[in-house]
């Protein structure tokens, strides 16, 4: 083979421009990839972080999430139960103002009664007192017409009797208008 | 007669398989100069390449890696895009199946040194492939001696801040499990593998594997066009295209191949450098 001739040049040859140019490049490339490595391990932690934070994150919000439709769930059930209630109420409560609004009503009613009772019955003691009082008089007043009178005929007893009573429903319908 | 004048000599004759003037395969075959490109400007110290090729791609290298740290180190976000999920595919990778192995939990302190390793070794190598550039900066023993050295450096000032020299040196090169008539023995071996070529075999593994890989491919691209003879006429013409077209697959297949062991080589560097101060930390077995 040409490479091994004695003319060729030696491949095992190391150059010292070629070392130093060598090792400056891994000493350049070592010192950036140090300096950007914790760059870097720091991104992975953060990636692992997020993950894990991820995972506790929804696992808090599941939670978080069933524990507000428990309570959702319970503040529908106490809402239904409160209108229950307030429906029971208020139908007490009708109730209780018919009831009452009846009672009211008769009880006026029975005093509007009561009162005209008393009325008439005041009216009535009233009339009786009138009467008696004019009873008398009228009593005496026939007596002495009569008495006043030929007695001898019949016709003018009568006469004198209807005259009397004539003049009695006078007085009478005069008292009347008297009482009203 | 150098490189350059024979590549020169070979193209003015046009040297073809079954061609008037066939110079032979020996005389086209690429050898060891396609690794020694003409410097566009030498530094006039004795020892030195000057600014060359490889000066060039270490430069695109650096580049690269650069744009690797800031896309995916330094503009990491929680929520990867897809280079950076492509970027963490490869860290996790090597923390996984390098560094947590090799070295256990304490290893991802050297993660930063690991991937600067890998990705500066792979970025050397598939300069091999990119047309254009096509020459793996590893296939020069210099760079990949510099990250052994530093790895050997490393090695053993853990080793030695950890476990002092008794459990750095005495430990392994006296292990209690070997028995004592074996030590005469042993001990010097143990001693040169393990403390004096230890950084130049870490090294040579993928330098020699990098420098046969781009020779193999070298070698098909060229047969591949010695081989091809439109004017040798009836069925020769035929036979050199046929011959032809199996360097082309060849040089394909083992392009693929080379795009793999790249890859491999990166992953062995680092597995063995995790290895040895993973050891280190642990102090003698």
């Amino acid at each position: 083979m040409m490479f091994l001739a004695a003319e060729e040049p030696n491949v095992l040859r190391v150059h010292w421009d070629e070392v130093v140019f060598g090792a400056i490049a891994f000493f350049l490339l070592l010192a950036v990839i140090r300096r950007m490595w914790p760059r870097f391990t720091a991104m992975l932690d953060e990636r692992t972080n997020q993950i894990e934070g991820g995972i506790e994150r929804a696992q808090k919000a599941e939670a978080e999430a069933e524990e507000i439709r428990q309570q959702y769930r319970e503040k529908l059930d106490e809402a239904h139960r409160e209108y229950a209630r307030e429906l029971e109420k208020a139908k007490e409560q009708r109730a209780a103002i018919i009831a009452e609004a009846r009672e009211e009503a008769q009880a006026e009613a029975q005093r509007v009664l009561d009162a005209a009772h008393a009325q008439i019955e005041a009216d009535r003691q009233h009339a009786f007192a009138q009467l008696r009082g004019e009873i008398g008089a009228l009593s005496t007043d026939l007596a002495e017409r009569i008495v006043g009178e030929t007695l001898g005929d019949s016709a003018a007893q009568n006469r004198v009797i209807d005259r009397f009573l004539e003049e009695l429903e006078q007085s009478e319908s005069a008292s009347q208008a008297e009482v009203r | 007669m150098s490189a350059e004048a024979r590549l020169l000599a070979a193209g003015e004759e046009s040297c073809h398989l079954f061609g008037e003037n066939n110079c032979g395969f020996g005389e086209v075959v690429p050898g060891a100069e396609i690794f020694f490109p003409e410097p566009w400007f030498s530094f006039g110290i004795p020892g030195t390449s000057g600014f060359t090729k490889y000066t060039v791609l270490l430069i695109i290298c650096v580049l690269l890696v650069l744009a690797f740290s800031y896309f995916v180190l330094r503009r990491a976000s929680v929520v990867p895009g897809r280079v950076q999920a492509a970027g963490e595919l490869v860290i996790e990778f090597i923390r996984s199946n390098v560094v947590r192995q090799q070295i256990g939990k304490r290893g991802d302190k050297y993660m930063p040194l690991m991937m600067t390793l890998f990705l500066f070794i792979f970025a050397m190598n598939i300069m091999a492939i990119i047309p254009g550039l096509q020459l793996p900066v590893t296939s020069h023993l210099a760079y990949p001696i510099v990250l052994a050295v530093y790895i050997y450096v490393v090695w053993n000032y853990i080793g030695f801040r950890e476990h002092g020299f008794r459990g750095h040196v005495i430990a392994k090169l006296a292990p209690p499990t070997v028995p004592k008539w074996v030590l005469p023995i042993f001990a010097p071996i143990e001693f040169f593998s393990t403390f004096l070529i230890r950084p130049f075999t870490h090294a040579v593994r993928l330098f020699a594997t990098m420098l046969a890989g781009h020779l193999l491919l070298a070698v098909f691209a060229a047969a591949g066009w010695y081989m091809l003879n439109l004017n040798a006429g009836g069925v020769l013409t035929v036979v050199s295209v046929a011959y032809s077209a199996l360097a082309l697959v060849a040089f394909l297949v083992f392009t693929a191949l080379e795009l793999f062991i790249m890859a491999l080589q990166a992953y062995v560097f680092v597995t063995l450098a995790s290895n040895y101060i993973g050891e280190s930390i642990e102090g003698g077995h």
